[in-house]
């Protein structure tokens, strides 16, 4: 059970220090501070037992050679990344999560069509994504015309060497 | 009683049988769509890690139950855990807006203005898009010329990420 014991811990742990960090102060760069978050719970937290807890505890809480120590950290990297996959969609509002809740609060009566589609701009849809592209380095100006960085080329390739392999059309 | 290599390693072999499975479905099998290729993928990894799991157990020394117990729990979530990451980079291709824009710029080597990225790509094609799976989904109805909740799914779920963002962010939007 150490494995499993040990990996939930230090994901219950990480996610109760990223909660009072957020409550603290809402970071500028939310997914690198995340990953800083649990990265650094995970090999503190480590040490810190390690080193603190008596050791006839050892054998029943912590991982007992390295390949269980691997194993505890594949599981909780495992846990971290679909967790940061996850939050970036609470970071930014989704076009149908927008969609759907003007529609909600218009009640039982519905929401106008052309209503919808007015208060859905190009300035609450698309400029705020293109800001976010600037603020985590995938793009910059150059003579008044968007460039991409390479970690901004970088990053694109992945999915368009993915779409090319699956031979997919993008969505939208 | 000891963990062995054999059970630290099933998991990630069982994301490889089911991005394998998944985009061999997809690609040569025209009848699957995108979601049953990833359901068809995510059900073979799933049952290369139990059967991976299943045989190292087996052929090894006699193990303590909670042992056992142990390393199932964690590998089928490990599993789980990679299967939903691969899940949410397929559905980024599909739906992201950044990765969208970024494709846009990148195939324009002299870059773009905003106006020419909106010419490409706005608002309007992205309401366009969800709307019609909105309603292909029956989960938005329009009567009258009128948008109404139909089958409320996604208004559930709506209702569960303004609840995450109000207790992660403290606010139910990016713009408050």
């Amino acid at each position: 059970m150490n494995v499993f014991l040990s990996g939930l811990f230090l994901l219950l742990l990480a996610f109760l220090i990223h909660l009072v960090v957020w409550k603290i102060r809402l970071p500028k760069r939310q997914t690198p501070a995340l990953l800083w978050v649990f990265f650094d719970t995970y090999f503190f937290a480590i040490l810190f037992l390690e080193l603190i807890l008596p050791a006839q505890y050892h054998s029943s809480l912590l991982p007992q050679n390295f390949l269980e120590y691997v194993h505890v950290f594949l599981f909780f990297t495992s846990f971290t990344l679909a967790y940061i996959i996850t939050y970036s969609a609470l970071e930014v509002d989704s076009p149908s999560l927008l969609i759907v809740k003007r529609i909600a609060d218009a009640g039982p009566n519905g929401l106008d069509k052309d209503l919808l589609s007015s208060q859905l701009s190009d300035d609450i849809l698309i400029t705020p994504r293109i800001h976010d592209l600037f603020r985590d380095k995938m793009a910059v100006w150059k003579g008044g015309k968007i460039h991409l960085t390479s970690k901004g080329k970088w990053f694109v390739r992945i999915f368009i060497a993915y779409r090319m392999l699956l031979n997919a059309q993008w969505g939208g | 009683m000891s963990e062995s290599f054999g059970h630290l390693i099933s998991p990630l072999v069982g994301l490889s049988a089911n991005v394998v499975i998944q985009v061999a479905g997809f690609r040569f099998h025209s009848r699957l769509s995108m979601l049953k290729s990833i359901f068809l993928g995510f059900a073979a990894g799933f049952v290369v890690v139990v059967a991976l799991d299943t045989f190292f157990f087996f052929t090894a020394q006699p193990l303590a139950w909670t042992f056992v117990v142990g390393i199932i729990l964690a590998n089928i979530l490990t599993y789980f855990a990679l299967g939903y990451g691969y899940f949410h980079f397929i559905n980024l291709g599909e739906t992201a807006r950044r990765v969208r824009i970024l494709r846009e710029i990148y195939d324009s080597p002299s870059g773009l203005s905003i106006d020419e990225i909106l010419a490409r790509y706005n608002g309007k094609a992205i309401l366009q898009y969800r709307m019609d799976r909105l309603l292909g989904n029956g989960q938005v109805i329009l009567d009258q010329e009128k948008y109404k909740i139909g089958n409320p799914s996604m208004l559930y779920i709506t209702k569960i990420i303004l609840f995450l963002k109000l207790i992660i962010l403290g606010k139910k939007s990016e713009f408050e």
